[in-house]
Order: structure tokens, then sequence, then C-alpha cells
């Protein structure tokens, strides 16, 4: 999640094209321009299209898990064929952030390596854990309305804590406003009830990814 | 320092691109030798003529690590190469200014 130095941010954007031979003041700005805007957008993960692929999981997967459980009266589970797509979505999600991860860290070590390392570790470990759990739920005998709120909103508990934490590290403070963003989400979303759990989440998570998709392609 | 005062070891288009490309990573980071070689496109030997150079002058330091065909070769800059690249932006930059149009030497 590099962002770059900047070292040549600013420099030479006036200029034109950069002569290979004979280097001048103006052709050294164009050079640092041209290879500062290659290096970054080459080692910079491109978070548009991420934020754009969970979106559609979340809008479209929670989206049509809710429309397949909207109308149980008491709250049943959702159908397999919606489990089933949202799952498909996710995995979806998954390997458009491991393409697009693996693309910008290919051949980068040291520390920013070990910190995505951990990152997604941490991600893999905490989803794991409330998969665990919500298995645990249900063998003490909690209620199909309480496992389906848990099953909506703990990956965005534990995503949003991830994300918190994460700032620690990247001191990206975009990470940590949707950290904080996803868990009051994860908190607040099961007061609409098992069934509207699946579509306030969807709407209040795959919106603002919509949103952060488009600010950063502007910011680009 | 050469009479505009440009470092002499930076300002040469393939090592600017090399250090500028560096300076892309964060502190204690490191890219592969391939990953480069890629980025700034030059042939395997001009890279390692230009990164000799650069790491006479202790702008970067390479490591090898492993060996035979999994032999890994990183490139980083060191603490003392960022320093010469801001050093040569901003004398970079008042050149500029000095030449910009309209400006009363």
């Amino acid at each position: 999640m590099n962002e770059g130095t900047g070292a040549s941010e600013g420099i030479g954007g006036e200029l034109g094209m950069a002569a290979e031979t004979d280097l001048d003041a103006r052709g050294a700005a164009v050079i640092m321009r041209e290879a500062g805007e290659r290096a970054r957008r080459e080692l910079t993960v491109n978070r548009p299209a991420i934020f754009v692929a969970w979106a559609l999981v979340y809008l479209l997967g929670y989206g049509t898990v809710w429309l397949s459980v909207r109308g149980q009266q008491p709250y049943d589970a959702p159908p397999g064929w919606a489990l089933a797509l949202l799952v498909v979505l996710a995995a979806m999600g998954l390997a458009v952030t491991a393409a697009l991860t693996d693309r910008a860290a290919s051949g980068v070590g040291g520390a920013t390596a070990v910190r995505r390392r951990v990152y997604y570790l941490s991600l893999a470990i905490g989803w794991l854990g409330v998969v665990t759990m919500q298995a645990a739920l249900r063998s003490a005998g909690a209620s199909r309305g309480v496992i389906g709120i848990l099953s909506a909103s703990s990956p965005l508990l534990v995503a949003g804590v991830v994300l918190v934490a994460g700032t620690a590290a990247w001191l990206n403070w975009w990470m940590f406003g949707l950290g904080i963003w996803l868990i009051a989400v994860a908190a607040f979303s099961g007061f609409a009830g098992p069934a509207g759990t699946w579509a306030v989440d969807a709407l209040a998570v795959g919106l603002p990814f919509l949103l952060l998709a488009g600010l950063r392609l502007i910011r680009r | 320092m050469s009479q505009d005062g440009l470092d002499p070891v930076i300002h040469a288009p393939a090592r600017l691109r090399l250090m500028v490309t560096l300076a892309a990573l964060p502190e204690g980071d490191h890219l592969s030798f391939t990953r480069l070689q890629d980025l700034v496109g030059l042939t395997p030997g001009n890279l390692i003529s230009h990164l000799r150079k650069l790491e006479d002058a202790g702008y970067v330091r390479t490591d090898k690590t492993g060996g035979g065909p999994s032999a890994l070769t990183t490139v980083s800059l060191t603490p003392g190469g960022r320093a010469a690249l801001d050093r040569y932006t901003t004398t970079l930059r008042q050149i500029l200014d000095t030449a910009r149009p309209g400006r009363v030497p």
C-alpha cells in the first residue's frame, strides 16, 4: 500500500518530452516526473478497482440474500442458492484483491511486504474465528435470528477492526475512517432485525465503497 | 558537483530514473533486480553498470540472497541516497525557477 514519497512531485509538469541525451534541467525535470508517476502507478495497489469489486459483493450479494429472506416470518435462513451467490461473489472479490495486490507488490520486499502479509493474515484469522463462533453459538442453541445477524455483520466487524489496527502500521487515515464506519455498521445494523441487517449492510457498505472508488479516481 | 550544482552521479537519464523509482518506495523497502529493470526499461548490463556507479557513491545498496537459479538480487535506496535525491530536487527547482520566463534576475 505504498503511497510513494513524491520526491519529484510537482516538478516538470508543464514540460515536454525528455531528451535522452545532453540532459538539461528541463529534461531532468521531465524524467523525474515521468519516472515518479510510473513508479507510483505500478507500485501502488489499484484501490478503486478493489472498492468497486467489494461494492458489488455487498450490493449484489448481500442485496440478493436480503431479497431472499425479507418475507420470512419468523426469520429462518437464506436459501442455499442465495448463499452460494454470495460466496461466489466474495470469492471473486478476494481474487480481484489478491491479483491487484500481487501486481503492485511483485518484487517489492521489506517492511511493507511484511505489514501486508500480517494484515491479510489477520483478516483471514478473524473471519475464520467468527465462522467458528457461529457454529459454537448454533450448537449452544442460539436462535436463527441471532445467527442471521451474526452471519451478516461479523465479517464487517472483523474487517473494521483490522483496518483500524492497520492504521498503526500504515498511518493512512482513510483506513481508520473506513474501519470505524464498518464497525459502526456492524454494530448497529443488527437493530434492523435478522432480515433487515442484510439490507442495511448491503447499502451502508456497498454505496460508500462506490463513493470511495470515485473519490480516489478523481484524486488521481 | 557539476557547474550548475547538480550531482553528476544522479544527473544522467538512466541513473535519475533509477533514483526516482527507488525513492517511490517507503524507507526500508527494496525492489528485486528484475522488477526494477522492468520499471526503468534498461538492459541487465546497463542496469548493473548504473547501479554500480550509484552504489560506489553510497546512494543505493544491492543485496544478493540465495545461490544458483534461485538467487535474488534486491536494490534499495540508502538514507544517503534519499538525501542526495532531495538535494538534487531542490537544486533543480532553483534552476528551473531562475530560468522561468519573465523572471527578473
